[in-house]
């Protein structure tokens, strides 16, 4: 069972590494950028900031 | 570049309804909270009325601001950003009303029923059977809504906090099956098809994994959504987020047995537990480091976005919470804080300070879009704040104070090897925090309090107000 959890705890591990090696070298940075900012542009309208006062 | 159909509006008032049911449901769950903490210091005042006790008020308690307050606001806020982050209205909106109303009448039953006395006995799983079956087709219903909602979007890429609310959906799905499987005995009575140490095993994969996906992972969702729009800028670091997403996923799932210590479950189950609980420092602090390397280009929103102040603080006691909780899980830690009123400090600071924060900066930011008017009073969120940050303080120290003295009296020995207290001894002695906590617990109630009416009030300027996907699109990575 050990050997069973250790081998199952490394490909965890293996797919963790591969998967932080794809996300730091895979897409471009502008198209990072813009995946960003998608809260950002994410409406036409609706209220701007305007803290109010009761 | 994406296309565009005119004339297409946003479904927000689900949105709205689901963030009334939330702030109605803190208010009774944090009222239960406070006279379940009276009673810990006046045990007679529940009258000898079987409903009124510690054993079915707390229950109703934990159910009410877990389920209520958390899922509710957990399910407004998704459908709220996820039409947004996909740039499309809700798919099956009349599905998304569907889940909002079957959601409130089943916490509404079931918070009857746990007063009536039905109880599977099972922590943060208190519903019976029938409760369980009603859960579980509600929640299909809003997997349906959500990820319908992200097949059909208009841009490529999966905005970062759609991964964490798919996350929420998809394992809360599969705790609940597993940890809800049992055989009706009757309409109230449910046994659980597992027994023993599998029994613990399964309760705490369940428990501790629902605290992760649910009270972190659904929440974090809530983060990468309202922080960026809070500070009018990108998240700090967008691949940092990717991959503590699926860090927190991988490790999480692990590390429900740090819950059974030094109990009848094998000891490399509890060593595993405690390693991936360690584990899980990495992601919860790069999320928490991600947060504030957001909002540090705009410090100077602080002085007048109580919203921001918020969700600032949360990100502090979400860093607070993610560092005890790891230190708790090993084994010599453990064996102090382990049975104490340590554990009720630790889940308060998330759940007060991380859970109940994030919300309520959401809260104030989404209120005055969804009904088209200003906040009604700036001031009254800001003594919100305060009373808030107040209420939690005290709290978690009066824990804190309680459970390490519970701890270290309790192994305290002797010159015989015999215990130098007794339980009772112990607990006498532990009036002082237990009053400090009421107090604790009282003043957070009068500052959420002071939410729902400056949440009320700024509903009754209320005017239309109906916002529209953009005309562009995004091409993701």
């Amino acid at each position: 069972m050990t050997w069973f959890i250790f081998a199952g705890d490394m490909l965890v591990m293996a797919f963790m590494a591969a998967l932080a090696v794809w996300v730091l070298w895979g897409g471009s940075s502008e198209a990072v950028d813009e995946a960003a900012r998608i809260p950002l542009q994410d409406e036409l309208d609706g209220m701007k900031d305007d803290p109010g006062d009761g | 570049m994406a296309d565009r159909t005119s004339g297409e509006r946003y479904h927000d008032r689900v949105a709205s309804w689901l963030t009334a049911f939330a702030m109605a449901w803190s208010i009774v769950g944090m009222l239960a909270g406070v006279y379940v903490a009276a009673e810990l210091v006046w045990p007679t005042i529940d009258f000898g009325r079987e409903w009124l006790s510690y054993g079915r008020l707390r229950t109703l308690h934990t159910n009410a601001v877990i389920f209520g307050f958390g899922v509710s606001a957990l399910m407004g806020t998704a459908f709220y950003s996820v039409q947004r982050t996909c740039h499309v209205p809700l798919f099956a909106p009349r599905l998304a009303w569907f889940c909002a109303l079957a959601w409130q009448v089943g916490v509404l039953a079931g918070g009857i029923s746990l007063l009536a006395g039905w109880n599977g006995g099972k922590e943060y799983a208190e519903l019976e059977w029938p409760f369980d079956i009603a859960i579980t087709v509600v929640w299909v219903c809003f997997a349906i809504v959500f990820f319908g909602t992200i097949a059909r979007r208009r841009i490529k890429p999966i905005y970062v906090s759609n991964w964490f609310y798919g996350g929420l959906i998809i394992v809360i799905a599969m705790l609940h099956l597993v940890n809800s499987l049992a055989i009706p005995v009757t309409l109230s009575k449910s046994y659980s098809l597992f027994a023993g140490a599998q029994d613990a095993i399964v309760q705490w994969w369940y428990g501790h994994n629902a605290v992760g996906f649910l009270l972190t992972g659904g929440f974090l969702g809530m983060l990468y959504y309202f922080l960026p729009k809070h500070a009018g800028r990108p998240i700090w670091s967008y691949r940092l987020s990717i991959v503590a997403f699926w860090a927190f996923t991988y490790s999480y799932i692990w590390a429900g047995p740090h819950h059974l210590h030094y109990n009848a479950v094998p000891e490399w189950v509890q060593s595993l537990g405690m390693v991936m609980s360690l584990v899980l420092l990495a992601p919860s602090w790069a999320t928490m480091v991600n947060g504030v390397m957001t909002v540090a280009g705009a410090w100077q929103k602080l002085r007048t976005d109580p919203a921001l102040k918020f969700i600032v603080l949360s990100l502090a006691f979400y860093g607070l919470a993610t560092f005890e909780g790891p230190m708790m899980s090993i084994k010599s830690v453990n064996v102090v804080s382990h049975f104490t009123d340590w554990t009720i400090g630790h889940v308060h600071s998330g759940a007060l300070g991380w859970n109940a924060m994030i919300t309520f900066g959401a809260f104030y930011f989404l209120v005055p879009r969804l009904v088209g008017a200003s906040l009604y009073s700036v001031r009254l969120a800001n003594i919100h704040f305060w009373l808030a940050l107040a209420g939690t303080m005290l709290y978690v120290l009066a824990m804190w104070g309680a459970g390490v003295s519970q701890g270290l009296l309790w192994l305290s020995l002797d010159e015989i090897g015999e215990l130098s207290f007794s339980f009772k001894d112990i607990m006498a002695s532990m009036a002082p925090y237990y009053a400090l906590r009421l107090v604790a617990g009282i003043i957070f109630l009068a500052g959420a309090l002071l939410m729902a009416f400056n949440l009320a009030m700024t509903g009754k300027g209320r005017r239309t107000v109906a916002a529209s996907p953009p005309a562009v699109g995004v091409e993701g990575p």
